[in-house]
């Protein structure tokens, strides 16, 4: 998997680097360095050969757009990674504190329940008790 | 279906106790006609929406009603850290633990141009490649020496409105001397042509010059300086009133 980046990570790196030569060429042309040009405009059509080459052992990977409108910013996209990592984090232990609370809130109102209807509660509890535990519930 | 619904409702305005009709179901389980039982408990099990089907006929369950079997749980839910699950802590570690940097320069620092500007600006935004695609063939073919004549250029540097769009940010000088050596960008008013030795020639001109302005700077700040002694208002008592 890393290799199929590389590869295409290379061939991008000598592409822009071709660019790059052209544009030092172009920026102050002479007559003898016509054939230098010629030569850099073939490499660039070789490269987007190469680089479409890649595209066909990367055609399962999946970008996502968020991540196109850092680079439009100008922001680093490992920025959209880390929010993501946070919002994941915060959103993990909003439900987790919902799961407890709901918990806790079964727990207590079990052990209500058993106190004001003790002979239904019984019968509940046996109707339930061939059911597997749903969350993990601490001792009624 | 009906006929159970007016059953129920018939009753209740006879009977009893004001704290079981709060649902609207009325006082009591009304005696339903033994053939509707079975109806109630021989429900089609319902498909996702309406939740789990019913678990035992209604007689079974007694007092309750409608008693449903509980929902099979997940193993993995919201309360197991989901970045220890994933094995994610490297990651977050990473990202999170670490100051990231904000330019897209940090992340590319070999890539030329000025890419920290919004794409927008410029036309090169990935969104508009996105949206509107370039038409283009289906394979790239080598450039012919008929389709090279249209890339003859005329000698001479750039205009200047085209100059200033190859050059990068000026590049905080790193204290490690790169092994690999690249050819040098352009630099506007100046020509690639221009090589070295008159930068070269240029900085030893401008050292003997610097040399004789730090001079004239050290001289200036002895001359006012306290300790001075030359100097009538360096004496102590020279500013005293009397």
């Amino acid at each position: 998997m890393a290799e199929k980046f590389d590869n295409l990570e290379e061939h991008l790196e000598k592409f822009v680097e071709n660019i790059r030569q052209m544009g030092i060429i172009v920026s102050d042309f002479q007559p003898s360095s016509q054939t230098g040009l010629n030569q850099k405009l073939n490499f660039m059509i070789t490269g987007l050969q190469d680089i479409e080459k890649c595209r066909q052992q990367l055609h399962e990977i999946n970008v996502p757009l968020e991540a196109f409108e850092y680079i439009d910013q100008g922001r680093n996209p490992q920025l959209y990674t880390k929010e993501c990592l946070e919002r994941a984090l915060a959103k993990n232990e909003q439900v987790k504190g919902k799961v407890d609370t709901m918990t806790k809130f079964k727990s207590l109102l079990i052990s209500e329940l058993g106190k004001a209807f003790p002979e239904e509660m019984a019968k509940y509890k046996a109707i339930h008790g061939d059911d597997p535990p749903l969350l993990v519930t601490p001792d009624l | 279906m009906t006929e159970m619904f007016s059953t129920l409702y018939g009753q209740n305005e006879a009977q009893g106790p004001p704290g079981s009709s709060s649902l609207g179901f009325g006082p009591g389980k009304p005696p339903l006609p033994p053939n509707q039982v079975p109806m109630a408990a021989q429900m089609p099990p319902q498909h996702g929406d309406e939740g789990p089907a019913l678990r035992k006929p209604g007689a079974m369950n007694e007092p309750f009603y409608l008693l449903r079997e509980l929902p099979v749980g997940n193993e993995l839910t919201g309360n197991t850290n989901l970045i220890t699950h994933y094995n994610l802590e490297h990651a977050y570690n990473k990202f999170c633990g670490k100051k990231v940097k904000e330019k897209l320069s940090n992340f590319l620092p070999e890539l030329p141009g000025m890419i920290d500007c919004p794409g927008a600006q410029d036309g090169s935004s990935l969104r508009s490649l996105i949206e509107k695609p370039p038409v283009c063939g289906n394979s790239f073919s080598p450039l012919t020496g008929a389709s090279l004549t249209g890339f003859r250029l005329h000698t001479g540097p750039l205009p200047e409105q085209y100059r200033l769009m190859h050059i990068q940010p000026p590049k905080k000088k790193s204290k490690h001397k790169h092994k690999h050596h690249r050819p040098q960008d352009p630099i506007p008013q100046e020509t690639p042509s221009d090589s070295d030795p008159k930068k070269k020639k240029k900085k030893r001109d401008d050292d003997p010059d610097r040399k004789k302005k730090k001079k004239d700077k050290k001289k200036k700040k002895n001359r006012h300086s306290p300790d001075h002694p030359g100097l009538p208002g360096s004496q102590p008592n020279s500013n005293s009133l009397r």
